[in-house]
């Protein structure tokens, strides 16, 4: 489902990205527009077979039009009293604002707390996330929000992967807290 | 008596098979991924970076909190400032009350850990409950144990463990599987969240700029900690605080490559005010109430002493702790506190008791090998050995250690009779070459590892003025140092013999004595001083050149210390440093000079122990490699061959078990290489490792380079 763009400039940031995401074990989609990206989110939630997905209202959820999405895949789609409901859902689907080539990480204002409550309870989530907005790095992503200082936003948040721990004798163990799959959807 | 208590901890930890397993394994994985972690990074820019940028905040401590609690309460936070961990603690349990809670949960917060703060809670407030959400930190908070390390609270654990305590904790049968496990966690804790009417976290940085508090997870639970409860307490020391939201950028790539190996942790998130929250009946709140507790307990003392404010620098990556070849043999519990491992022992003076540090000062062993890795630039082994003097400063040495240091040591001639005499008086002891006692800082009883006897002549009686028949090239002084001198002769016989080939002048200053090292190191810096000026004097007299040494230390003592011990005094200082500027150690000095050396090839297969004053304080690694294969020895590297021997000086009969057990898996990883010779250049090591493979009864010879080098050159 997922399409290979030739020539266009964010290319090497978004192989990049994708070669360090998925070295720690986050899945990795480009698709060429909004259609493209309502499929593919249609598609994951089948293969979940859940019933339940919530989202955070963004601009992306809504060009996406998650709800027609919930529809169309059969499954109640909400952003409702989150702290009942993304704590049973099969799914949660966010936005993040930027994503960082050179070490696989989505950065985001997740002030919203549909944002956060989407991100960590569901055992997996799907972030949208514009192509455009590949950063080289770490540094560069810190020097980006520290040029707007004022507008820091009150809860920005760097995500790198599923959630993971290695405190049982350094073995490492995919799924704590947070969500045991990292499904990211970039969107051209 | 707290010692004995500390020795019977060291026993026991090195008696446990499951610790030492684990705590080697981690060893040994974490290098590589540290370093892969580290790929096209400039570790030592970054370092540098992070020790101004923290040396800064230290200095402006005071400014910075003013800055940082403005800013915060700016952004919608309540900041309390806690001077001690009393105050501290009363303020959360005041903040618990208030909202009444009955379930607490918390992220990893050593600060937390430091004033001991959920027994507070559980005692004084009302609450039922306060959870660790972090996995490890659970595991320990269940069995009732601290937390072993700072990164890897339960790294001391087996699965089989881990089953056995939750198994207790659920009512249910569980098998040792660890994905299982992990998932058991998940459920139970994922309750406590949703049931949780406070969250409590602690803080890797806060920013004074904008009142940001930086937080590193891997699991997901600063995450949850800090968004589902609807009330939110940061615990923060002031050693967190950095000026500028640009700040993080160093100290975040840094922290998760030294910590881990990883290049960032899963989470990172930066809380810069409150954010709307939902309560415990699903309303939404839009600004849930966030406390900021920061908190001194010693920290502005610590930053009021000119020497022990470095260790501010300090961001917790607990990399000193894995690279530690002590805390990989006996763990952390034998700190017998919070903070473990080199910075623990620091931290504890100043967080916990001075008492206490002063004893675990002693499980040091000076190898350097975390002052290399420290991205917070600090010299850890200094500040201990600054401890050790203070302690002694304090309390004062045993007598018997009082009267051989200030009235022998500083003696020359009383010192090198007594060795002489020794050597005689060792004759009834000596078995082949080998003796159960020697007197001064070498003698005390050793388990494992025979001594090597005093020669029955002293070097100083076997050499002296060298003039070669041509023109020389340069006036060398020739440095003996305690064993190069009275132990091992035969190695400075090489060396002049190496030494004259090379068309050097050699001279032997008599009055030359101790470096002063064991002075040092047993915490008598003033006996030290005296020891320097008396080499000093020795060589000054000479008209020399150069100044070559056989031993990495006394290198390291002559070159280095010497000056810093005289820096105050102007009429020394200038001496000191002319003094220092000639020194050189052997391989350095051949290298460089020894160009004209004829070789015939040696045929051995020979394996290196690298030393870890030559390898790290020196930085000469590449040097005596070049030269053994220029003398035709073939060079098979053994795993671990930086990794230190356990000698540490007096260490090895300080802590001998410690000593031992790290000594062992030297021995062991020697004796796999399948050398024909083992080759080392200090005559520390060699006293270690050669009487280690002796009591082994092994048969693979310990040399010097040198006398490799002397045995192939081409006369
Ligand atoms: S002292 Fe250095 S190596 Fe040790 S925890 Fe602190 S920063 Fe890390």
């Amino acid at each position: 489902m997922s399409v290979v763009l030739t020539k266009n400039p964010m290319d090497a940031l978004y192989n990049e990205f994708k070669e360090k995401a998925e070295a720690i074990s986050a899945e990795v989609h480009r698709v060429a527009d909004v259609k493209a990206a309502r499929e593919l989110v249609t598609k994951i939630i089948k293969e979940l077979g859940t019933n339940k997905v919530v989202y955070a209202p963004s601009e992306l959820t809504q060009s996406i039009d998650v709800q027609a999405i919930g529809k169309d895949a059969g499954v109640e789609m909400t952003s409702e009293n989150l702290r009942q409901n993304a704590a049973d859902a099969g799914l949660g689907i966010s936005q993040l604002d930027y994503a960082i080539a050179e070490i696989g990480t989505l950065v985001g204002n997740a002030t919203s707390i549909e944002s956060r409550m989407v991100s960590i309870l569901p055992p997996v989530h799907v972030a949208l996330v514009r192509t455009a907005n590949i950063l080289p790095n770490l540094l560069e992503t810190i020097a980006l929000y520290n040029n707007k200082l004022g507008e820091l936003p009150r809860y920005l948040t760097f995500v790198t992967g599923p959630s993971r721990t290695s405190d049982i004798e350094r073995v490492l163990t995919i799924g704590v807290h947070g969500p045991g799959r990292l499904i990211i959807v970039f969107i051209d | 008596m707290a010692i004995a208590k500390l020795k019977q901890d060291i026993n026991s930890a090195l008696n446990n098979d499951n610790l030492t397993g684990a705590l080697g394994r981690f060893g040994e994985a974490y290098l590589p991924a540290r370093e892969k972690a580290y790929e096209g990074k400039d570790f030592a820019a970054i370092r540098e970076q992070i020790k101004e940028i923290k040396s800064y905040a230290a200095d402006h401590m005071e400014e910075l909190a003013e800055q940082f609690a403005k800013q915060a309460e700016k952004n919608g936070a309540k900041v309390f400032r806690a001077k001690t961990a009393a105050e501290a603690k009363e303020y959360i349990a005041k903040v618990v009350k208030e909202h009444n809670a009955k379930t607490v949960i918390k992220s990893k917060s050593m600060a937390s850990e430091e004033i001991h703060l959920n027994d507070y809670l559980l005692k004084n407030t009302g609450v039922d409950e306060v959870a660790e959400t972090d996995l490890g930190e659970w595991i320990i908070q269940l069995c009732g144990q601290r937390p072993s390390h700072m990164v890897m609270p339960a790294i001391h654990m087996t699965r089989d463990e881990v089953a056995e305590i939750f198994s207790k904790e659920t009512n249910q049968n569980l098998d040792p599987d660890i994905a299982k496990l992990v998932k058991v966690a998940r459920e139970n804790l994922r309750q406590k969240f949703l049931r949780a009417g406070i969250g409590i976290s602690g803080a890797n940085i806060a920013v004074a700029e904008t009142g940001t508090i930086v937080m590193c997870t891997n699991e997901g639970n600063g995450r949850l900690t800090t968004t589902v409860p609807p009330v939110h307490i940061i615990l923060v020391g002031l050693e967190k605080l950095v000026p500028k939201f640009k700040d993080v950028g160093p100290i975040l790539e840094a922290l998760p490559r030294s910590a881990t190996g990883q290049k960032i942790t899963s989470y990172v998130t930066m809380i810069s005010g409150p954010t709307p929250a939902i309560d415990l009946d699903g309303n939404i709140i839009e600004q849930k109430e966030l406390h900021i507790v920061l908190m001194d307990n010693g920290r502005t003392a610590m930053r009021d002493d000119p020497m022990f404010k470095q260790a501010l620098q300090c961001i917790r990556c607990a990399s000193c702790l894995n690279v530690c070849p002590v805390f990989q043999k006996v763990g952390g519990h034998v700190y017998g506190h919070v903070y473990t491992g080199g910075i623990g022992t620091i931290l504890t003076a100043f967080l916990n008791s001075f008492e206490k540090a002063g004893e675990l000062q002693n499980l040091c062993l000076r190898c350097e090998r975390c002052k290399t890795y420290c991205p917070g630039k600090i010299d850890l082994p200094a500040l201990i050995a600054e401890l050790r003097r203070r302690t002694v400063e304090k309390n004062g040495l045993p007598m018997g250690q009082k009267l051989i240091l200030e009235k022998v040591l500083t003696n020359r001639k009383l010192f090198h009779s007594l060795l002489r005499t020794a050597s005689v008086a060792q004759k009834p002891f000596v078995k082949g070459n080998v003796i159960r006692h020697l007197p001064l800082f070498f003698s005390g009883l050793t388990e494992g590892r025979s001594l090597p006897a005093i020669a029955a002549k002293p070097l100083r009686d076997k050499v002296g003025h060298y003039v070669p028949k041509s023109k020389p090239k340069a006036k060398v002084g020739y440095y003996a140092g305690c064993l190069g001198d009275f132990v091992y002769p035969e190695q400075g016989e090489a060396a002049y013999k190496v030494l004259g080939k090379m068309g050097m002048e050699i001279v032997f200053p008599l009055e030359q004595t101790c470096c002063g090292i064991p002075a040092t190191q047993m915490g008598a810096p003033e006996v030290a001083v005296k020891l320097a000026k008396q080499n000093i004097e020795a060589f000054e007299k000479e008209g020399l050149d150069y100044i070559v040494s056989l031993c990495p230390t006394c290198v390291e003592v002559l070159k280095h210390h010497y000056v810093d011990y005289l820096k105050n005094d102007p009429a020394w200082k200038e001496r000191a440093e002319k003094f220092a500027a000639k020194v050189v150690d052997f391989p350095t000095f051949v290298a460089k000079h020894g160009n004209n050396l004829k070789f015939k090839k040696l045929f051995t297969k020979a394996t290196y122990h690298d030393s870890c004053h030559m390898k790290r304080t020196l930085n000469v690694w590449k040097e005596p490699r070049e030269l053994l294969n220029k003398a035709g020895v073939k060079l098979v590297e053994m795993k671990g061959c930086d990794e230190c021997c356990g000698f540490g000086g007096s260490y090895s009969i300080k802590m001998p078990e410690i000593s031992k057990a790290i000594l062992d898996k030297k021995l062991v990883n020697a004796e796999a290489a399948g050398a024909d010779v083992l080759a080392l250049d200090c005559p520390g090591c060699k006293m270690q490792i050669a009487g280690g493979l002796d009591a082994k009864g092994s048969k693979l010879p310990v040399k010097h380079t040198v006398e490799l080098l002397a045995e192939a050159l081409d006369d």
